[in-house]
């Protein structure tokens, strides 16, 4: 396959107007994280019984997209795959966009942001969150030398060994995500291995989509057509990938419900939990997981509009998905006495715990997210990442 | 590319000189009575306290909170107690509010301190130990002696 | 020329500063402990909690933690910080119900220190679980681990904070068994003190390690237990007749 990299060409006044909307809303993200940090966090609707809320959904899944993203590139580069060599600059380069922006959203939202050098010059290397905060900043230096090693002929022999190291690291770093939760023995919704390669698989299909959407986007923008065999494959990758999602979600709550005492959290998801059940079964299993599934399974002529279709409903299935884990998760009061009903308390202990987010948090949230695509945005348009036949 | 050069040497020695004398040599008197405004040193020599004091706070907090040594002699409340003045109706001044000791240096720094978003900007104990009143008292007598024998 | 009485009368003063003040704004009711000495294991800091004696719609414990640290709320439940709150549980077997305080529990293997990121949860070597607020960039992620939600975060800019209790914005807070206090040399707690005067006597801190103390006596007539033993946390904090 011929073809050498270029820069986006597109219409200016599309460049500029997506540019300074996004950019708007970056700014809007700044400012609610600026008066959320200045008034203190009770402005928010995160409290004391729900410590992490909507910025940690939006963080979550951007920082999983980033790793799946890669998977593009790394199926080139560690697999061999020649059909997406084209395209795995480009599949690093959203990586890193989508890293900035889900640790921009974490930093933001920390109690005290004014002490990001003490999180990270000191650690606490038994603590899994301290080891994500090593592992994200390496994943960056990885694909900056991973992007350099695939546009630089003179170091291009060492692309192959520097994206097996960022498949490997990035398989680590999505197992110490899913950890952050995994490794916690107080909640009933955590504390489960499971969730490791859960978070690995829900990258991996989160990932694709997005891959997918942005390049339809990019090739509306610059009127190229995707070439078929592309579409073909994603297809099948995204196929393949619900369907594993599909299994480890199944795995994860049949093993929750064998396990009595955890019984009452899986009502409390799959039954009565009000919210949090709407949002997995409409969100996570039906829009996210079963709904895309038939639709690409009867897309047999790999038309372009299904796939555009079922990776939207993907990603807006992926975030419930994060919603439920983390805002789920929470909402289920802790069993400090088994076999006891609390009926008072002051904190909380009793009953289901609410969450209603603030503006300020959807701002953060959305702010981020536009810093992810304002960074693809300026990086594609004033460097060469776009491929074309010559 | 030389002229470059020239100009951020000479830029560096000047804004270098500047930082040098970052004190002007005298002693400043914030409103108010404070305990410090009798006292000719400090828990340290004045010179010293001045270039370092961070540092012994910096060490000491760990000490403190890690180990538990609660030696007075580098203590912030100590600090407290000793600079924060108090006003005519016996009321003790916020040390990090305007004019007060810490900030007369800090403003003209341009270093800001994050201390009294935590620490008490005032010596301030639980009712029931009750010092503070009879503390205030004191000081105020103690130093209306001391100006009235100047 | 300065005279005599006029250099005794001055001098007399600056001993009188140097020496009276001091000891009158310090804590002078604690002046026992060394404060020079770093703490060691040899102290094993633990409470009991006796729930036959504790007396439901009784506060006392919680008032007096309030007061010791200077915890002041903002009308707002849901954000405000609670270092010990009183629980009231109705037994699922046997319909009895209980009412006892809830704080950190001071556990051996603390989930919280094991996930803080920057060590600033740390337990200290005499047992006290405690937040090194210098270090804590607030992530909130120890309240996540926490299987009894022990801790707080601080939701708003604090003022008038006291002085033995350096608390603000942006960190995470929990019981420290009044640590300060019990470095100046208190052998009691604010809530055991408070629960005394009240006349219940349901709270008792002291040394584990000392075989002698009140707390060792108190354990051996009551059959503790640890609240959640099937984590194995090994908290310092025990229960009876609950």
């Amino acid at each position: 396959m011929n073809y050498t990299l270029e820069k986006l060409k597109t219409c200016r006044y599309l460049y500029w107007g997506t540019f300074l909307f996004l950019g708007f809303l970056v700014l809007i993200g700044l400012a609610s994280s600026a008066y959320m940090e200045h008034e203190g966090h009770y402005v928010t609707g995160m409290n004391n019984q729900i410590v992490w809320g909507l910025p940690h959904i939006f963080a979550v899944t951007l920082i999983v997209i980033a790793s799946g993203v890669l998977n593009i590139a790394s199926m080139s580069s560690a697999f061999n795959k020649k059909l997406y060599k084209p395209l795995a600059p480009l599949s690093a380069l959203f990586a890193i966009a989508f890293l900035i922006a889900g640790l921009m959203i974490l930093v933001l939202d920390l109690g005290r942001p004014d002490r990001l050098i003490v999180a990270m010059t000191t650690y606490n290397f038994k603590s899994i969150f301290a080891w994500n905060i090593f592992l994200y900043s390496g994943f960056f230096v990885i694909l900056s030398i991973y992007i350099w090693t695939m546009l630089d002929f003179n170091v291009s022999r060492f692309s192959s060994t520097v994206g097996k190291l960022a498949f490997g690291w990035r398989i680590i770093l999505t197992t110490g995500t899913g950890s952050i939760f995994g490794f916690l023995v107080a909640r009933e919704a955590y504390s489960t291995a499971v969730l490791a390669p859960l978070f690995i698989i829900m990258s991996l299909l989160y990932g694709t989509a997005v891959f997918y959407i942005l390049l339809r986007i990019i090739s509306k923008m610059q009127n190229i057509t995707i070439p078929t065999e592309i579409t073909v494959n994603i297809r099948k990758l995204i196929i393949i990938f619900l369907l594993a999602n599909i299994y480890f979600l199944i795995l994860y709550h049949i093993t929750n419900l064998y396990i009595s005492k955890q019984i009452a959290i899986e009502k409390f998801i799959l039954l009565d939990g009000g919210g949090y059940t709407t949002m997995f079964w409409l969100g996570q299993v039906g829009l996210g997981l079963l709904i895309p599934l038939f639709y690409e399974l009867s897309n047999k002529e790999n038309r372009n509009f299904p796939l555009t279709l079922t990776s939207i409903m993907i990603i807006v299935g992926g975030f419930f998905a994060v919603a439920v884990i983390i805002i789920g998760g929470q909402a289920f009061p802790l069993n400090i006495f088994p076999d006891h009903t609390i009926i008072e308390s002051t904190f909380f202990d009793n009953g289901i715990h609410g969450y209603t987010p603030s503006i300020y948090e959807y701002g953060l949230g959305i702010g981020g997210t536009s810093l992810a695509l304002i960074i693809i945005l300026v990086l594609i348009t004033n460097l060469k990442f776009i491929p074309s036949k010559k | 590319m030389k002229h470059l050069k020239i100009s951020f040497l000479i830029f560096i020695l000047v804004v270098g000189i500047q930082g040098v004398k970052a004190h002007d040599g005298n002693p400043h008197v914030s409103p108010g009575k404070s305990k410090a405004d009798s006292q000719e040193a400090c828990v340290e020599p004045t010179e010293l306290m001045r270039k370092e004091h961070y540092m012994f706070l910096l060490h000491q907090r760990d000490e403190t909170v890690i180990d538990g040594v609660r030696t007075k002699q580098h203590s912030l409340a100590n600090c407290v107690d000793c600079h924060v003045s108090y006003d005519d109706q016996g009321k003790a001044v916020p040390i990090n509010s305007e004019g007060q000791f810490c900030q007369e240096c800090h403003v003209k720094t341009a270093t800001n301190i994050t201390c009294f978003s935590c620490h008490a900007a005032e010596p301030r104990y639980p009712k029931h130990m009750n010092t503070t009143s009879s503390t205030v008292i004191e000081i105020n007598e103690l130093a209306n002696n001391i100006k009235d024998d100047r | 020329m300065i005279d005599r009485r006029k250099f005794l009368v001055k001098s007399a003063t600056a001993l009188a500063i140097t020496f009276v003040v001091p000891s009158l704004i310090s804590n002078k009711a604690y002046a026992k402990k060394p404060l020079a000495e770093k703490v060691t294991n040899k102290q094993s800091w633990g409470i009991h909690i006796d729930t036959s004696k504790c007396v439901d719609g009784c506060t006392a414990c919680v008032d007096a933690c309030n007061e010791e640290n200077g915890l002041t709320g903002f009308g707002r439940p849901a954000t405000d910080s609670q270092w010990i709150r009183k629980v009231k549980v109705k037994s699922n077997t046997t319909e009895k119900i209980t009412t006892m305080p809830l704080m950190c529990q001071h556990c051996e293997n603390p989930p919280c220190c094991d996930v803080c990121p920057t060590g600033a949860s740390f337990k200290r070597v005499d047992g006290i679980v405690m937040v090194n607020q210098h270090t804590c960039i607030g992530c909130r992620y120890c309240m996540m681990a926490c299987p009894f939600k022990a801790r707080s975060f601080v939701h708003e800019t604090l003022t008038q904070q006291n002085t033995n209790a350096p608390r603000g914005k942006g960190c995470v807070e929990s019981c420290n068994l009044c640590v300060n206090r019990i470095d100046h040399g208190s052998e009691t707690t604010a809530c055991e003190d408070a629960c005394n005067n009240a006349g219940h006597s349901a709270i008792t801190f002291g040394d584990l390690n000392d075989l002698k103390s009140k707390i060792s006596s108190v354990m051996k007539s009551n059959n503790p237990r640890r609240l959640r033993n099937d984590l194995s946390l090994n908290q310092k904090v025990f229960y009876s007749n609950i």
